[in-house]
C-alpha cells in the first residue's frame, strides 16, 4: 500500500514537472519504443532498440523530420504484459510520445490496447503474429498496428513459390491435424496452389506427439509429388526428413517460419536441400548495407530478425509523419494506412480494415547442410 | 504388392521398437503383478545417456549401446530398491505398487527437465545409409534396430527358459509365495527382472534416440508398447513381442489408410482387449492377474 502510494506521488510530481515544461517541448518529435531489454527475449527487444537508435541517429544528422529532430524514448518491457501496461502509460502520460514501436510479442500488444485507447496514440508492433493484436470479436483495435504478416499468409507465399517459382504442378502435404498454425498454412498454400493449376497428390495428416511417419511417408512415396509441404515445426520437420531419407526419398520439403531453426543443423544432412519460408532472410543481398552499419555501431552485434522488423517500423512512421504533416497522434495514427513505403521485409501498406500490411514478401531460403547454413532463394509478396 | 511389403516393413520396424519396451511391462509384471510405469521413465533416462554418450564423451556406437543398457539396468534397480522394496517389505496392496510407479516416472521426467532442460534433443547421424532390396528400403538404422531388437529378445528368452535362473523366474511368475518356500531367493529373481528390464529399456531407449529424438516426455510415448503388452497378454513374454509386432503393424496400415485414426484405433483396442479378452492373445489365466 505505502510503495502504491509512493508510485502515486511520484507520478503526481512527474506529471507536474512535465505540465511546467509543456511549452518548451515541441522543438522535438518524440517516438516511444517499448520491448523486452530482460528476459527471455532480451536479444529480440534489444535488436529492436538498437535498430531504432540507429536509425533514429541517421535520420537526424539528415535534418530529423519535419524540420525537427526525432527524440526516441525507449522502455524495457521485460516480456512481461503487466509490465508493458505500466510502460505504455508512462510513454502516453508521461512522455507525450506521437506514436510507439513494439512491443515484440503478440501478449503484450494485446494487453496494451486499452492504454492506447485511452490516450489515442498509435502503436505499431513489430512480430506480434497473433490475429487479435489488431483485430478483436471483429472490431478493428482504431491504434493498433503490425508490420509483419500473419501466419496464415506464409501459406499463400509457399504456394506461389511452389506453382511459380519452382514450376512443379504436384505436391504432397504432411501436417499436424491438431496445430491451428499448420491448418491455416495448408489451407492457404492448397487455395493459391491449385488455382494455378497445381494438383496436392497427397495430403496426410499426423498427431501432435506422433513420432513415427513411416506410413504416411511411405504413402507420398507412391505417388509423384515432386515436394512435399511440411507447415509444421522444427522438430517434426527433423524427424520427417530423417525417416523420408530412410525409406530413401529424397524429395525436398518446404516449411513455415516455425520450422526456420538453428536446431535444423543437427540433421544437417537430413534436411539438405529443403526449403523454408522466413519473414526476412538474415542472408538477403538487399539488407547487406544496414547489416554492416549496424555491426560497425553495436560492436559486431549480429542483426536479429527483430531489426528488420524495427527498421520498416520506422520507415513507415517517418512515412506516417510526413503524411500526416505533424506529430499529432491521431492524424499519424490515420496516415498509417495511407501510406506505402518500401522496406527491408517488402512493400508495406497497411490494409485500413485490419490494420494488417498487404502485399508484403516472404523469403525462402534453402537449407544447405554442408556448411550448415541458410542460403536465399528469392522473395515472394503475397498479394 | 512394393508399397505394402515396405509398409509392412515400416510396421516391424515400429513393432519391434515396442516389443524391446514391452517386454520390461512384461517381465516385472509377471512376478510382481503390477503395471510398472516408471519402465518409461528408465527408457528415457537411456535415450539421455546415450545422447550424452555420443555427443560429450564422443564413444563409439556399440560402447555407448553398452553404457545406455547399463545405465538403464543401474536404474531400475534403484527404483526397485528404493520404490518397490519397502512396500514389498509391507506387502502392500498392488495398487500402492502402481502409484509408486507413476510418481517415480513423474519424478524421472522432472529430474531431468530441472538437471539438464526440457528442450529436445536430437542424436548425432550415425547410420545415415540406406539399403535397398528389391525396391524395399530400410535405413541400416532400422536393419539394425530390428537385429538388436531380435538378438537381445533371443538372449532374453534364453535366460528364462534355459537357465537356472530363468527356471526360478518362472516358477516366481506361477506363485512367488509357494516359489519362495521352496528355497528360491526372492529377492534375487526380482533384482535379476529388474535388471533384464532395466538393461532392454536402455537399449530401447537409445534406438528410439536415434530413430526420434530425445525430449524429457519419451516416457509418455512409451505408453503404445505398454499397450502392446496388454494386447499380447501382460506378464507373457512371447505375447508382448506377438503383441508388440502386431500393434505395430497395425498402426503403419491403420495410419497409411487414415492417419488421423491412429491412436483412436491403438486405444480402442485396448478396451477391446480388456473388455473382451483381459488376458490378451497370449495371456495367462486371469484369476491371479489383477
Amino acid at each position: 500500500m505505502r510503495k502504491l502510494l509512493a508510485i502515486l506521488l511520484v507520478s503526481v510530481m512527474l506529471i507536474g514537472t512535465l505540465a511546467g515544461c509543456g511549452e518548451k517541448e515541441s522543438d522535438t518529435i518524440k517516438l516511444g519504443w517499448m520491448g523486452s531489454l530482460t528476459g527471455d527475449q532480451a536479444a529480440y527487444g534489444t535488436c529492436e532498440y538498437q535498430t531504432l537508435q540507429l536509425l533514429v541517429e541517421k535520420k537526424n544528422a539528415a535534418g530529423g523530420i519535419l524540420g525537427k529532430q526525432i527524440e526516441l524514448i525507449g522502455y524495457d518491457t521485460k516480456g512481461d504484459a503487466q509490465e508493458a501496461v505500466n510502460v505504455a502509460k508512462r510513454l502516453c502520460a508521461q512522455d507525450k510520445v506521437c506514436a510507439i514501436i513494439g512491443p515484440n510479442a503478440s501478449g503484450q500488444c494485446i494487453a496494451i490496447q486499452s492504454v492506447l485507447d485511452e490516450y489515442k496514440i498509435s502503436d505499431m508492433s513489430t512480430v506480434a503474429t497473433n490475429e487479435k493484436v489488431t483485430v478483436q470479436d471483429g472490431v478493428l483495435k482504431e491504434f493498433n498496428f503490425r508490420i509483419c504478416f500473419l501466419d496464415p499468409e506464409q501459406g499463400r507465399i509457399a504456394g506461389k513459390f511452389v506453382g511459380e517459382y519452382l514450376g512443379f504442378d504436384k505436391v504432397a502435404i504432411l501436417y499436424d491435424v491438431n496445430d491451428d498454425y499448420g491448418q491455416g498454412l495448408k489451407d492457404n498454400f492448397v487455395n493459391v496452389f491449385t488455382a494455378m493449376g497445381g494438383t496436392v497428390v497427397a495430403e496426410e495428416k499426423y498427431n501432435g506427439g506422433d513420432t513415427d511417419f513411416t506410413a504416411q511417408l511411405t504413402k507420398i512415396k507412391e505417388t509423384d509429388a515432386q515436394i512435399i509441404f511440411t507447415p509444421i515445426f522444427y522438430q517434426d520437420f527433423i524427424n520427417i526428413h530423417k525417416q523420408a531419407r530412410t525409406l530413401g526419398m529424397e524429395l525436398p520439403m518446404l516449411g513455415g517460419d516455425g520450422c526456420a531453426s538453428e536446431v535444423l543443423f543437427d540433421a544437417a544432412d537430413a534436411v539438405n536441400g529443403s526449403y523454408v519460408i522466413n519473414h526476412v532472410s538474415l542472408t538477403d543481398p538487399s539488407g547487406e548495407a544496414f547489416r554492416t552499419e549496424y555491426a560497425q555501431k553495436w560492436n559486431g552485434a549480429k542483426m536479429e530478425l527483430n531489426g528488420y522488423m524495427a527498421y520498416d517500423a520506422f520507415l513507415a512512421w517517418c512515412a506516417a509523419v510526413e503524411k500526416a504533416g505533424s506529430d499529432d497522434p491521431i492524424k499519424i495514427a490515420e496516415a498509417y494506412t495511407q501510406i506505402e513505403v518500401d522496406g527491408m521485409t517488402g512493400k508495406i501498406k497497411i490494409s485500413p480494415e485490419n490494420h494488417n500490411p498487404i502485399g508484403k514478401s516472404g523469403c525462402v531460403e534453402q537449407i544447405d547442410g554442408v556448411n550448415k547454413t541458410y542460403i536465399f532463394v528469392t522473395k515472394i509478396p503475397t498479394e | 504388392m512394393g508399397y505394402y511389403l515396405q509398409q509392412l516393413v515400416n510396421g516391424i520396424c515400429l513393432g519391434g521398437m515396442y516389443a524391446l519396451m514391452s517386454v520390461g511391462y512384461s517381465l516385472v509384471y509377471s512376478i510382481m503383478n503390477f503395471s510398472n510405469f516408471a519402465h518409461g521413465g528408465v527408457i528415457m533416462i537411456g535415450a539421455y545417456i546415450g545422447y550424452f554418450a555420443l555427443t560429450a564423451l564422443g564413444c563409439p556406437f556399440f560402447l555407448t549401446f553398452l553404457l545406455c543398457g547399463l545405465g538403464s539396468g543401474v536404474l531400475a534397480i534403484l527404483l526397485e530398491r528404493f520404490v518397490y522394496t519397502p512396500l514389498r517389505k509391507r506387502s502392500a496392496p498392488s495398487l500402492y505398487f502402481i502409484i509408486s510407479a507413476m510418481g517415480a516416472s513423474i519424478f524421472l521426467e522432472n529430474l531431468v527437465i530441472a538437471v539438464i532442460d526440457g528442450t529436445p534433443r536430437n542424436y548425432p547421424e550415425i547410420f545415415k545409409n540406406t539399403i535397398n532390396i528389391g525396391g524395399l528400403n530400410l535405413g541400416l538404422d532400422s536393419l539394425l534396430m530390428i537385429i538388436i531388437t531380435a538378438v537381445s529378445l533371443f538372449i532374453l528368452m534364453f535366460i528364462i527358459h534355459k537357465t537356472k535362473i530363468g527356471l526360478a523366474i518362472r516358477a516366481c511368475s506361477y506363485n512367488e509365495k509357494v516359489a519362495t518356500l521352496m528355497g528360491i531367493n526372492g529377492d534375487l529373481v526380482i533384482f535379476v527382472v529388474f535388471l533384464m528390464g532395466g538393461i532392454l529399456a536402455g537399449f530401447a531407449g537409445m534406438l528410439y534416440g536415434m530413430r526420434f529424438i530425445v525430449k524429457p516426455t519419451i516416457g509418455l510415448v512409451t505408453n503404445k508398447s505398454f499397450v502392446a503388452a496388454v494386447f499380447g497378454g501382460l506378464g507373457s513374454l512371447p505375447g508382448a513381442i506377438v503383441g508388440s509386432l502386431l500393434l505395430g503393424i497395425m498402426e503403419i496400415f491403420v495410419a497409411s489408410w487414415n492417419s488421423a485414426y491412429r491412436d483412436l484405433f491403438v486405444y480402442a483396442l485396448l478396451i477391446l482387449v480388456l473388455v473382451v479378452k483381459p488376458s490378451g492373445l497370449m495371456g495367462k489365466v486371469t484369476e491371479d492377474k489383477a
